[in-house]
């Protein structure tokens, strides 16, 4: 057979976001990838130039359709550093709550992806089920499923109430059954192995080159994570492990992000545990004095990283967003070269893109 | 003249294998909704998503050979249904012949390459991708098919249906002496349903729907229409040669024993389903022609040696 061009997207049964990939086949040999992105742009960086500090966190909201809360816990915690504000303890816990709960519902979400990709709807349709135990906690606790609107500089707009950790506590316990049949599913399960192991490799050394970040790092045995390595309080104060694997594929991914699923349940629980009463918020100034400040923090997919420059004024002066998308797309052409036809899936869901974070 | 008729028309033709596989789709997504949490549709849901299709507008891409992508469907659902008629139902069987089971064998697989066909007519990359697989597919599961299901043709020493299933009733199911040709059968029957997990030529994560990506409307129903066909005519089969049925002396019992092994059957398929990912096209030839063959050969020999 002649060599030839699928293209793939911006519209494609494979894609829940739009991009465009075209693909070089010869039979079932993938050769390599065009990337063309850009559909969703919304101009959120320069859009952010035009409102103030506290207008601003709806839109950042927006950067990302699941993973908001981070990105804009980030935002807040970089425009409190300009002020020089000292969020609330109490404040600090239900925002790392927060995180961890999207951490669990993101990563969710991605394995029910894989599977549907590879044809395996049972586990799609019973991790999304999953995923909506969580999704129901974070309406109960913040009015929202995904855009949740209750960041505030200086805190949070919402407070835990005893009936919301009762709820996260059955929840954890729900999950950490369900973890335990997925877990035993990822390492029996012989058609699921076939599909993705030693699917899409990618090196340490890779890895570092093209600086991914993230879970996909962490399967290729890249040791980092934002939570341990500058972490935001009160992840310093707790327990948790950093989960890496030697391989590099697809499995690898898998099983980083299974084992994450429950470092974060345990984050949970001990963050319910030991939250400690108080005030949620405190007042924040809306002029922002001059300076400039960089901000990280661990999004499901790996670094958000944010820089803020702000002139004295309402409005930021320049905010730059780098999502863990980006450094994705850079190795994607790689990866889409020398595998088969039927691979171009699971590696397309085992980098779990957001495009919409990457085009912004 | 009015039996011929009945017989074409209304049982075991058109209208009977019409409205089994409406109830053996229904019983497949039942069962896949049970396995996946969720209710699952009504009774009724096959029959309206075929009246839907019905209604929807006929398109196809500029260059498609019109003539082609109209008779390419029916003819396999003339081929199934032909098969559905030489199928013994329940020991009912108007038409039996010596040497049907490989004229059914032939017409299960027609479907195949009228597959291929419409694949390589209709215009898109997808479609090319589709039609390739489906034949390397088809020798993939084939060889194996044939070799498991030539075992209960010589233990039963007839190579008609209705006779390999009559004699089940004096010497037991084949299922019994014949496991392992048994299950190298229900590979072979998901292979050529081309369903989960082996819809490598359908798989719509990576070539949208393979051969009938262009196809819309009447088309596209009558083209679901054969797989469900053959689905039933597949399960019928199978039951026959591996189960047998009761005594035909008592129809009711006989009936009833054998669309309950039927609808076992359907709840294998779906269970296989639900519950394996998807085989890539090159680890579905390397299983087909390093397993599965070998293993056929191995239950062949076995049933010679036994039978000798």
């Amino acid at each position: 057979m002649e060599k030839t061009n699928i293209p793939i997207g911006p519209q494609h049964p494979l894609l829940k976001e739009p991009l465009r990939l075209n693909i070089e086949i010869d039979g079932e040999q993938v050769l390599g990838s065009y990337l063309r992105l850009g559909y969703v742009h919304r101009g959120i960086e320069k859009l952010a130039q035009t409102r103030n500090y506290n207008q601003n966190i709806p839109l950042i909201e927006r950067v990302c359709g699941i993973c908001s809360y981070v990105h804009t816990t980030t935002y807040c915690r970089a425009v409190e550093e300009l002020l020089g504000l000292e969020v609330p303890e109490r404040a600090q816990y239900i925002r790392a709550l927060m995180c961890e709960l999207e951490r669990v519902h993101s990563h969710l979400l991605w394995l029910g992806i894989l599977a549907k990709h590879i044809g395996l709807d049972m586990i799609f349709m019973h991790t999304w089920n999953d995923r909506e135990l969580i999704l129901d906690i974070m309406e109960a606790l913040s009015g929202g499923r995904i855009a949740h609107a209750v960041n505030q500089i200086g805190g949070v707009r919402f407070d835990l109430k005893a009936e919301h950790a009762e709820m996260i506590e059955d929840a954890v316990k729900k999950l950490n059954q369900e973890y335990h049949q997925l877990d035993e599913i990822l390492e029996n399960e012989p058609t699921l192995r076939g599909r993705t192991q030693g699917v899409a490799p990618i090196s340490t050394e890779e890895a570092k080159r093209y600086c991914v970040v993230g879970p996909v790092a962490r399967a290729s045995g890249v040791d980092v994570d934002m939570r341990r390595d500058d972490p935001m309080p009160p992840y310093d104060k707790l327990d948790f492990q950093v989960i890496t694997h030697a391989d590099g594929d697809a499995w690898a991914r898998t099983y980083v992000r299974l084992q994450e699923i429950r470092q974060s349940l345990h984050i949970c629980d001990q963050i319910i545990d030991s939250i400690s009463e108080g005030p949620t918020s405190v007042r924040a100034r809306r002029k922002v004095p001059p300076g400039e400040v960089v901000m990280r923090s661990e999004a499901p997919r790996g670094e958000v990283f944010y820089y803020l420059r702000s002139d004295g004024s309402e409005y930021p002066a320049r905010l730059k967003i780098r999502t863990p998308t980006l450094p994705v797309l850079g190795i994607l052409p790689k990866q889409l070269s020398e595998i088969h036809v039927a691979d171009i899936p699971v590696v397309l869901a085992g980098v779990d893109l957001c495009v919409a974070c990457a085009d912004r | 003249m009015a039996e011929t008729l009945f017989i074409l028309l209304i049982f075991p033709g058109i209208a009977f294998q019409l409205v089994s596989s409406w109830l053996f789709e229904w019983l497949d997504r039942k069962f896949q909704a049970l396995f996946q949490r969720r209710v699952g549709p009504r009774w009724f849901q096959p029959l309206a998503d075929m009246l839907k299709l019905f209604s929807k507008e006929d398109i196809l891409p500029l260059g498609t050979n019109e003539f082609a992508a109209a008779v390419l469907p029916l003819t396999s659902i003339a081929a199934v249904l032909t098969a559905g008629i030489y199928v013994p139902i329940a020991g009912f069987s108007p038409a039996s012949f010596e040497g049907d089971l490989i004229v059914i064998l032939f017409l299960l697989s027609f479907p195949t390459f009228t597959y291929y066909l419409a694949g390589i007519i209709s215009m898109g990359v997808y479609n090319d991708l589709g039609a390739g697989r489906a034949l390397l597919q088809f020798f993939s599961y084939e060889v194996p098919l044939l070799l498991a299901l030539s075992g209960p043709a010589l233990m039963a020493g007839s190579w008609s249906i209705q006779g390999i299933a009559s004699a089940q009733l004096e010497m037991g199911p084949f299922v019994l002496f014949q496991p392992l040709g048994f299950i190298l059968a229900v590979v072979g029957l998901i292979g050529k349903l081309k369903r989960d997990p082996l819809d490598i030529p359908k798989a719509k994560s990576e070539v949208i729907a393979g051969s009938l990506t262009e196809f819309t409307g009447v088309k596209l129903a009558f083209w679901n229409m054969v797989v469900n066909i053959q689905a039933v005519v597949g399960i019928f089969l199978l039951v026959n040669l591996y189960f047998g049925w009761s005594d035909i002396a008592a129809p009711a019992l006989a009936i009833s024993v054998f669309f309950l092994e039927s609808i076992l059957m359907m709840v294998v398929l779906s269970t296989a389903s639900a519950v394996f990912a998807r085989l890539r096209i090159d680890q579905l030839a390397g299983f087909g022609w390093r397993v599965l063959v070998p293993l056929a050969l191995v239950q062949l020999l076995a049933v010679i040696l036994i039978g000798a």
